[in-house]
């Protein structure tokens, strides 16, 4: 398979590269890292009500929709990306897309072990240090004959600008995803106290790939390649691209790690809007915070029925909800418990 | 309904060899994911759907879905223009994995030519059941 080793390169480029490849038929694996930072959204998300828009162009920092999956993230020079672009009727391409995922990770999980850094590649798509914690963003798209597999290492990761890119309703809910990120997503930085030398880290990630798809052949980028890239340029720029309308904004659930997300949801109750932001993390609910402009007397009890939902597991909101309402005077016209269930379960 | 490798495929409909099944009612032809093609998949998470009057080529993909960040398409299997597209999946789009060939159909299509449904597979031929076993050491083993 051939090899694009491209290090640091313009910020649109380290994007456009794999979404020119399967157009013009060309395989590889690509290394390489953007010389400034941008904020990358997935295919499926609404750009505006995923990314603060004014802050990002306030601070020159462009804004790219990928079509590989995932949520929003805030992507620098201190992130090593891998593109893997190859044809479906590969070997290296067979079997379910969790099998595909293991595959191509594994190389990933074993590179951090020879830094120094005991991880695992966890079931469907992660790469999880000893104590459970992320450290490698992944995704994969199909374009025509092509699928595509884009994941980094991450030396070092910028917590508090990922935080501050995000459009969120108040800063308790920008706390709430700087904390949950510091504590289940790290670093090589983090792990071993420095950042390696760019060699030290792709070096072994180059070997641990050649025992899964074969020889690397170190190539230069192919002219076509390049061409398609500058065809490509104007329709992922274009604000009809950017701007799409993907998914409908009742829920949004930004996924911190395979099973650590934060979760916004609102619903709509007879008696008024119920709003709910909270993380989920081994299917329980923590730091969960309800607003909206419904009625409720005492209007102490919403801070009552957030202590009582601390740590409770889905499958029990509703016993929990039930519980909440026993023996109380509560005056919450037009809300019943199971429109609680609704806005925290789903 | 025809039973292969412990998978369930109705006798009336048309099949792909991209796991996408279809229903001719006249030339409407509703379609969506077989049952194995949404076991492979896994959860799907997101679903997006043709707009209303696209028109679109047989093999063509103008759908995708995501599961677990992996971004798939979905082809046609036939010609034609899109009359409506499920709603409910931009809510709900588990459906698609509970009730793939009912509640989680994906959109319906004025077919320009029906020719085009013979190109695909049948439930009860030889044929489709031996893709079906082949595509299942594919993908499971």
């Amino acid at each position: 398979m051939k090899l694009f080793h491209l290090r640091h390169i313009d910020w649109l480029e380290t994007q456009l590269i794999y979404h020119a490849q399967p157009r013009v038929n060309v395989e590889g694996i690509n290394i390489l890292a953007p010389n400034s930072p941008y904020v990358c959204i997935g295919y499926h998300q609404n750009l505006e009500q995923e990314v603060d828009l004014q802050y990002c162009s306030d601070n020159n920092i462009p804004v790219f929709r990928r079509e590989v999956g995932g949520g929003a993230v805030y992507l620098d020079g201190n992130q090593i990306f891998y593109q893997i672009v190859i044809h479906k009727d590969n070997p290296l391409a067979a079997g379910r897309k969790a099998d595909f995922f293991e595959r191509m990770l594994q190389p990933v999980a074993i590179t951090y072990q020879e830094l120094g850094i005991p991880a695992k590649f966890r079931p469907v798509n992660d790469v999880i240090t000893e104590a459970g914690r992320k450290i490698a963003g992944t995704g994969a798209v199909e374009i025509g004959d092509y699928i595509i597999l884009v994941g980094n290492l991450i030396a070092d990761f910028d917590y508090k600008m990922m935080s501050r890119v995000l459009r969120v309703p108040d800063e308790k809910y920008r706390d709430k995803i700087y904390k949950s990120m510091t504590e289940n997503l790290t670093t090589i930085k983090r792990e071993k106290g420095k950042i390696p030398g760019w060699d030290e880290m792709v070096d072994p990630l180059l070997r641990n790939y050649e025992k899964v798809l074969g020889d690397l052949e170190p190539s230069e980028l192919p002219e076509m390649v390049r061409e398609k890239m500058l065809d490509l340029k104007p329709l992922y720029l274009d604000d009809q691209w950017l701007f799409k309308k993907r998914r409908i904004s009742g829920e949004r659930n930004i996924k911190i790690s395979t099973d650590v997300n934060i979760i916004q949801r609102i619903h709509k109750a007879p008696g008024g809007l119920i709003r709910t932001a909270f993380e989920l993390k081994d299917d329980r609910i923590s730091n969960l915070s309800i607003s909206g402009d419904f009625f409720c007397y005492p209007s102490g009890a919403i801070g009552e029925l957030e202590k009582i939902l601390e740590g409770t597991r889905l499958s029990v909101v509703r016993d929990n909800v039930l519980k909440f309402y026993e023996g109380k005077e509560l005056e919450i016209p037009g809300i019943a418990p199971d429109d609680w269930v609704k806005v925290l379960v789903g | 309904m025809a039973t292969i490798e412990n998978f369930e495929f109705p006798d009336e409909l048309f099949y792909t060899a991209d796991h996408v099944w279809a229903r001719a009612e006249g030339n409407t032809i509703t379609i969506g994911l077989t049952q194995f093609g949404q076991d492979v998949a896994g959860d799907i998470l997101f679903v997006e759907v043709p707009a209303q009057g696209r028109e679109v080529a047989k093999d063509e993909a103008f759908m995708s879905m995501e599961s677990g960040k992996w971004v798939g398409r979905v082809k046609s299997p036939v010609s034609g223009k899109v009359l409506e597209s499920n709603a409910e999946l931009e809510w709900e789009s588990d459906l698609v994995n509970s009730d793939p060939y009912g509640t989680g159909w994906l959109t319906r299509l004025e077919a320009s030519d029906l020719g085009e449904l013979d190109t695909l597979f049948r439930a009860d031929s030889n044929e489709f059941a031996a893709f079906i076993a082949a595509e299942k050491k594919k993908y499971k083993e």
